[in-house]
């Protein structure tokens, strides 16, 4: 039971890291352990385990004060607490139980109202507990007699002398009667037993770390005080401020001295109603230090790691940050009045203590007026408890004050003018008809806890109370000072008459606030007295809870005002790059680009919200509770202070797929449409599963994982940390966008694929190449394939589209860019220079091989289309990425084929037994034009130059078109995908396929060949990739023997230039007519290999694809019409087939060549 | 710049912002101006001091408010609180550190940009004394190219780089040593005579910009929908 409640809040404490900000969405309903933790200002690593009501008796104090012979002692009714190592007991009678309401849970009364230490009580280490006894008691009683370790520094070396002498022997003891049935008295104590036996071993630590208090020393007999002192800060040695006389310091210590005999001192100190009045008389300057670290509760965070502070400075000697400088810069100038800082020791304590926090909180680092602060820190106590008392500070009682945004000082500013509006309106009118901005005075009060704004032994009282009742005092004070000051104040107009108000104000708090009051005692009460009265009785309704509603409520404005302070600046800031982009976009990726960034550290919570409920469900039903309550973490949020400003590759694909299509992925592993279901199970199952668990991609479309994607990060990525910045994305962009300037689009894509930037991009970058182009334009040029309005001004510039069906402008345009694909590689090939002068198309080809070849070609049109196809691209990645990409995996069984396509050609033959007929075919073919491509001859290397890209790209007007405004138009940065085409991508695709489908033209050539690449879809993914290699091979091939016979024909023709060849495109009309009865065969083959619904899916993308890319070779040539028929009729026979094997996923696709979205039957 | 108000002389208020980077020597810049004093070792300012002083013109006296802001980058979004209304600017960089120039034109584009319209924006290059012109007080560029390299200055960035800047933007420019007081007043002086006399008629000076600044207010805290009844200007 112990172990696992604890685990579940141990789960929702890590499920709640802001917890100790306050300032989270989980405020509103705050955990309980958080609550719990702040109620005893325990430590995050303390949890509520058990608790039950109680009854504490501390007994008379007779052993020291005689005189209380016969008093019962002090009985308070309240709740005891059982925590890892604590034992709490509070008269607050709140619960942190799971099972307890929030408002039993928050229902806090006395001063700190749950802000702090709170109620009469103690919070005990388990460590500081000597022993635990079960009292005998009439009446079923069940009371427990507690001794705690209080009293044993007296005791070493006890020689028997001492051991007589009952003050020094005398133990603290109390005791404590639990109510309640007894099987949960008997839980309780067994939880007890448990901690303490667990605490045994930190008795050694506790004893270090109280040794470093004062009180320790204090009480010792006066003939043991001849040891030093432990050390009360600089105080001690450059004396404290303000007159120890006029202070009252020695009465003060006197009373406290008794007050630390009778009830335990620092961890075992037991909270009567005496120790708030103390408090707020002032703390004696030697145990202020003792007492602000109790109760504030830093001596817990000291207790749980004693050496942090020492082993930090050691960790870090030596080095340098950024921190470090600031500090440095304001050594020098911290509380330069206290004569102890004028000194290289106070100096140097000041240094190690904020540059020792500097490095455990990274994340705040250095704030000026922290150095304010801990100076004044120092005076009291030791570095060691500054150090802690620091953290305390910035996670607990000021959280956000000092972060990097100051998000915390900014919203106690606006909780502070509530309060002032609220409380003091007439003011507050004033305040906003003179225009005088209120925070401008008061963010220092805040920012510094009023050390620099009032006198030093005032900002320490002031301090005293701060520590132990919290946060809300430094708004009661700020009030009081408004208040008291109201008359000037309703006077003055301007920022500065209002300073100087204010000013004069603090200077003169030492004096009677009623100097001529007839009245002696009314005559002595200082102006800091009155403002102490003010402050606590006036606004008593100021408290802990009302200031954490306030800050909720103005949470979401100060944040967005940060976080558009920030955007403007940052934007500002992007430097020249940015100026080639708009306002608008700048803008709009600047919120894509935090908005993926605190996403998907959004997600990262929840997958691990998840986690740990699969793990706690399973045992505890309550835990999805747990985790429900937790959905509000604000984790990332820009204005929170530092998190991820750097994108890492996964996030660059979110990020890219929230504004480009081609970013889209088309084969989202966690599957949203049926189909897609079906067919994902199959091919995808290798990888999905880790997919899924690793990176979720919420709401939005999964990216695409295309190489074109790394290439562009990594092109992005320039100074190679494997993350961009902000800096780098507008950088990056700017380049792409900005300019509109086809020539520098040009030279970016070149550089792109220009891996090592020789200026020289090879075979495989060219292949490369036109598969990103592919890639990129899968989903149609502009990638809208709904026809927007930017597809249909496209397509009117396109003059060479002939498209009646003027519903699907964008098919049209999609089959001629394949074609321009295709012909961008053949005139690639064509004009490669060959890397060796010797490397010549030597190869006497005959024009039977041609026709072989030719023959090979047909079925390559969609082989090659299957380069743009969704699962192909992972594939087409695989051959292409680099050994030990993430596909490493997937891609073992594809080994074989990473080599060059030429030498894939042997190991890809093999398998396809299936279309043994085809295969033997392409053998044949393969063979032949093998030996006649040259090209594709790894022993004949080959490379294009910028400039041959450029004649390529620029002889093909799509291609031209498509560098020109396409590419760059594909980032929608500040539209956005619309919702229809960003909603999913797989309806996208299906609309993509269903046109290919409609097209139905060439469908017996897509179908046949798809025989290939329809291997792909059937569960054997091995042969499926190797499918898609083989059409990508054999693609290469087809090229080749293309530029071969161009070559040819250029030899006999004077004419080589950049016009497309109009024969060579005829030729590959015919090519593919004669294909279509051959691949039939092959077709049948395919089908038969099962997962039919889905393989046609996959398949009828291919044929599309395909399609398109036959039929914009056609059209290129303008002599497609009777081609296109018979590849019609074609389709249509391979369509029956395929209707037999009860798909109806075709059945329209034979209505005709040119009607296009058609639907899906099934 | 004695306090010599003569009484027949206008007198008008003129809210003054200093910005720049860390230790620049903001603070030392006002204090030189405000006291003629100069501290090595100056408390950092916490969010922002606010001092006066008054600036004799020939035809009237000029008190500036001066409002010197925390140059810790954290703390700038706390500098739209204080820039608001203000009808002069000093943003000020280290003549030794070249990223503290590149923070100032940051600076300089909030302002242009947020600050009220028509605000007068002086760059000022400090630290003069660390640099061979410093030490001649002569500030003339001639001798920069040449003695640059073989004395030691710690000059790092040049006049001309800087001068051509503040006239592409239209600034004020000036190059000061707060610790020698070189130019320091000059550049209040400079900044007294640019105030269009039209946003001086009222008591405070600032009466007609106001109205402008006011609406100007809106845009500068973004205070959005969200929070529309909050009072303007606040927490940035």
């Amino acid at each position: 039971m112990l172990n696992l409640s604890s685990f579940v809040q141990r789960a929702q404490q890590l499920l709640d890291p802001t917890q100790g900000l306050n300032l989270t969405d989980s405020d509103k309903n705050p955990s309980k352990a958080s609550l719990f933790q702040n109620q005893f200002r325990l430590p995050a690593s303390q949890h509520p385990l058990f608790e039950i009501t109680a009854e504490l008796t501390i007994p008379p104090s007779n052993i020291t004060q005689g005189d209380k012979n016969g008093d019962r002692g002090y009985h308070y009714a309240g709740k005891l607490h059982l925590s890892e190592s604590y034992l709490c007991f509070s008269t607050t009678p709140s619960s942190f139980l799971q099972s307890a309401s929030t408002s039993t849970a928050s229902a806090f009364t006395g001063q700190t109202h749950g802000g702090g230490p709170s109620g009469n009580g103690f919070s005990f280490p388990l460590c500081s507990i000597r022993r635990v006894e079960r009292l005998h008691s009439q009446n079923f009683q069940f009371a427990l007699a507690i001794t705690t370790w209080n009293g044993v520094p007296q005791e070493p070396g006890k020689d028997k002398d001492a051991t007589k002498d009952k003050r020094e022997t005398r133990e603290q003891r109390i005791t404590i009667q639990l109510a309640g049935p007894r099987v949960s008295c008997e839980r309780f104590c067994d939880g007890l037993k448990k901690g303490l036996r667990g605490a045994v071993g930190s008795v050694g630590r506790l004893r270090k770390v109280v040794a470093e208090c004062y009180s320790e020393y204090l009480l010792r007999p006066e003939d043991k005080k001849n040891a030093t002192p432990p050390d009360a800060g600089l105080g001690m040695l450059f004396r404290y401020p303000g007159d120890p006389k006029k202070l009252r310091d020695r009465a003060k210590m006197r009373l406290w001295a008794e007050y630390l005999r009778d009830n335990g001192r620092n961890v075992t100190l037991i909270r009567q109603p005496t120790f708030h009045k103390l408090i707020r008389v002032g703390l004696p300057n030697r145990l202020r230090g003792e007492i602000w670290e109790l109760t504030s509760g830093s001596v817990y965070l000291r207790l749980e790691n004693p050496t942090l502070y020492a082993d930090t400075l050691a960790k870090f000697s030596g080095q340098e940050s950024l921190a470090i400088d600031e500090i440095e810069k304001d050594l020098n100038r911290s509380l330069p009045e206290y004569p102890g800082f004028q000194s290289e020791e106070g100096i140097g304590r000041l240094r190690r203590v904020l540059t020792a926090y500097s490095w455990v909180n990274p994340d705040v680092g250095y704030c000026q007026a922290m150095n304010i602060v801990v100076a004044a820190l120092l005076i009291y106590m030791s570095e060691s408890q500054a150090f802690f008392l620091l953290s305390a500070l910035c996670d607990r009682l000021v959280p956000g004050y000092y972060s990097t945004t100051m998000y915390g000082t900014l919203l106690d500013q606006k909780v502070f003018e509530s309060c002032v509006e609220k409380t003091m309106p007439i003011l507050w009118e004033h305040l906003v008809k003179s225009d005088v901005q209120l925070s401008v005075v008061s963010l220092p009060w805040f920012l510094s806890l009023y050390v620099n704004s009032m006198p030093l032994v005032f900002a320490f009282r002031v301090l005293d109370v701060f520590f132990v009742e919290g946060p809300k005092v430094l708004f009661q004070v700020g009030l009081a000072i408004l208040r008291i000051n109201g008359e000037e104040l309703l006077d003055a107009t301007d920022d500065g008459a209002f300073i100087s108000v204010l000013k004069a104000y603090f200077a003169r708090l030492d004096e009677s606030a009623h100097p001529k009051s007839e009245n002696p005692k009314l005559r002595a009460v200082t102006r800091f007295q009155e403002l102490m009265v003010v402050a606590f009785k006036e606004f008593s309704g100021i408290t802990h809870s009302s200031i954490m509603e306030l800050r909720l409520k103005n949470k979401d404005a100060v944040l967005n005002n940060i976080e558009s302070f920030a955007k403007r600046t940052a934007i500002r800031n992007l430097g020249p790059d940015s100026k080639l982009l708009s306002t608008e976009e700048l803008a709009s990726l600047y919120d894509r680009f935090y908005g993926v960034l605190y996403e998907r550290q959004q997600r990262d919570h929840i997958i691990k919200q998840q986690e740990h409920a699969r793990r706690s469900k399973s045992s505890r039903p309550r835990a999805t509770e747990v985790v429900s309550n937790e959905e509000g973490v604000e984790k990332g949020r820009v204005g929170l202070g530092p998190s991820t400003s750097l994108m890492d590759y996964d996030a660059f694909r979110e990020f890219l797929a929230g504004m480009a299509k081609w970013a889209i992925s088309d084969s989202p592993t966690t599957p949203r449409l049926d189909s897609f279901a079906e067919k994902d199970r199959g091919f995808y199952n290798s990888f999905r599963k880790s997919d899924v668990l690793m990176s979720p991609w919420g709401a939005g479309p999964e990216p695409a994982d295309h190489e074109f994607l790394q290439r562009l990060f990594r092109k992005w990525d320039v100074d190679s940390t494997s993350a961009l910045t902000l800096q780098n994305v507008v950088t990056g962009l700017a380049r792409i966008k900005g300019k509109r300037d086809i020539m520098g689009t040009i030279t970016y894509f070149f550089e792109l694929h220009d891996d090592n930037g020789d200026g020289k991009v090879d075979r495989e970058g060219i292949l490369r190449m036109s598969e990103a182009l592919l890639f990129l334009t899968r989903r149609g040029l502009e990638g809208d394939l709904s026809p927007s309005n930017s597809t249909l001004a496209l397509n009117g510039l396109s003059d060479g589209v002939n498209s009646p069906q003027g519903d699907i402008p964008g098919q049209s345009l999609n089959e001629r860019f394949l074609g321009s694909v295709s012909a961008f590689i053949r005139r690639c090939f064509e004009y490669a220079d060959p890397d060796h002068p010797n490397n010549h198309y030597s190869g006497p080809a005959d024009r039977g091989e041609i026709e072989e070849s030719d023959d090979d070609q047909l079925a390559n049109p969609d082989a090659f289309a299957i380069g743009d196809d969704d699962d192909s691209e992972d594939d087409l990645l695989e051959m292409d990425s680099p050994p030990g990409s993430p596909k490493a995996a997937k891609r073992s069984d594809t080994s074989s084929n990473q080599a060059p396509p030429s030498l894939q050609l042997n190991s890809s033959t093999a398998p396809s037994t299936l279309n043994s007929d085809a295969s033997d075919r392409r053998r044949v073919s393969r063979a032949q034009s093998e030996k006649a491509n040259i090209a594709l001859d790894p022993s004949n290397p080959l490379h294009i130059t910028l400039p041959t890209f450029r004649m390529v790209v620029l002889a093909d007007e799509l291609l031209e078109q498509f560098f020109e405004s396409s590419f760059p138009a594909s980032f929608h940065i500040t539209g956005g995908l619309t919702s229809s085409s960003s909603q999913t991508p797989t309806s996208a695709l299906t609309t993509f396929s269903s046109l290919g489908m409609g097209a139905g033209r060439a469908v017996g050539a897509a179908l046949g060949g798809g025989s290939a690449a329809g291997g792909a879809g059937v569960p054997a993914g091995g042969r499926g990739l190797r499918g898609v290699l083989d059409n990508i091979v054999t693609d290469g091939m087809r090229v080749a023997a293309e530029v071969r016979r161009r070559m040819e024909e250029a030899q006999k023709e004077l004419e080589k230039n950049a016009l497309p060849g109009q024969k060579g495109e005829d030729d590959e009309d015919e090519d593919e007519d004669e294909a279509i009865p051959g691949f039939e065969g092959r077709m049948t083959a395919g089908r038969s290999s099962a997962t039919y619904g889905g393989d046609a899916e996959r398949r009828s993308v291919r044929s599309s694809d395909r399609d398109l890319l036959a039929g914009a070779d056609a059209e290129a040539s303008d002599v497609n019409l009777p081609g296109a028929d018979e590849a019609e009729t074609g389709g249509s026979s391979g369509r029956q087939e395929r209707g037999d094997s009860a798909s109806t996923r075709s059945g329209n696709s034979g209505t005709g060549g040119k009607v296009v979205g058609v639907e899906f039957d099934g | 710049m004695a306090d010599s108000a003569n009484a027949p002389k206008p007198s008008s208020s003129v809210k003054l912002v200093l910005l720049g980077e860390a230790a620049v020597g903001k603070s030392s810049l006002v204090l030189r101006f405000v006291n003629n004093d100069f501290q090595e070792n100056k408390e950092p300012t916490i969010g922002a001091a606010f001092l006066t002083q008054k600036c004799n013109l020939p035809t009237r006296t000029i008190k500036f408010e001066i409002w010197d802001t925390a140059g810790q980058e954290r703390f700038a979004s706390l500098a739209p609180m204080y820039y608001r209304n203000a009808q002069a600017a000093l943003v000020v960089y280290d003549l030794t550190k070249p990223t503290s120039l590149v923070k100032a034109k940051h600076w300089v584009a909030e302002l242009q940009r947020q600050a009220s319209p028509g605000i007068v924006i002086a760059l000022v290059g400090n630290k003069l004394d660390l640099t061979n012109d410093g030490n001649g007080e002569g500030a003339e560029s001639g001798g920069e190219g040449a003695s640059a390299e073989d004395s030691g200055d710690a000059r790092k960035v040049t006049t001309e780089e800087a001068k051509t800047y503040a006239e592409d933007e239209n600034l004020l420019f000036f190059e000061t040593s707060a610790k020698t007081g070189y130019n320091v007043t000059e550049v209040f002086t400079a900044i007294a005579n640019a105030i269009p006399e039209t946003s001086l008629k009222s008591a405070r000076g600032a009466a007609a910009s106001h109205a402008a600044s006011r609406a100007e207010e809106q845009r500068v805290n973004l205070n959005g929908p969200r929070d529309p009844n909050a009072k303007e200007g606040c927490a940035c």
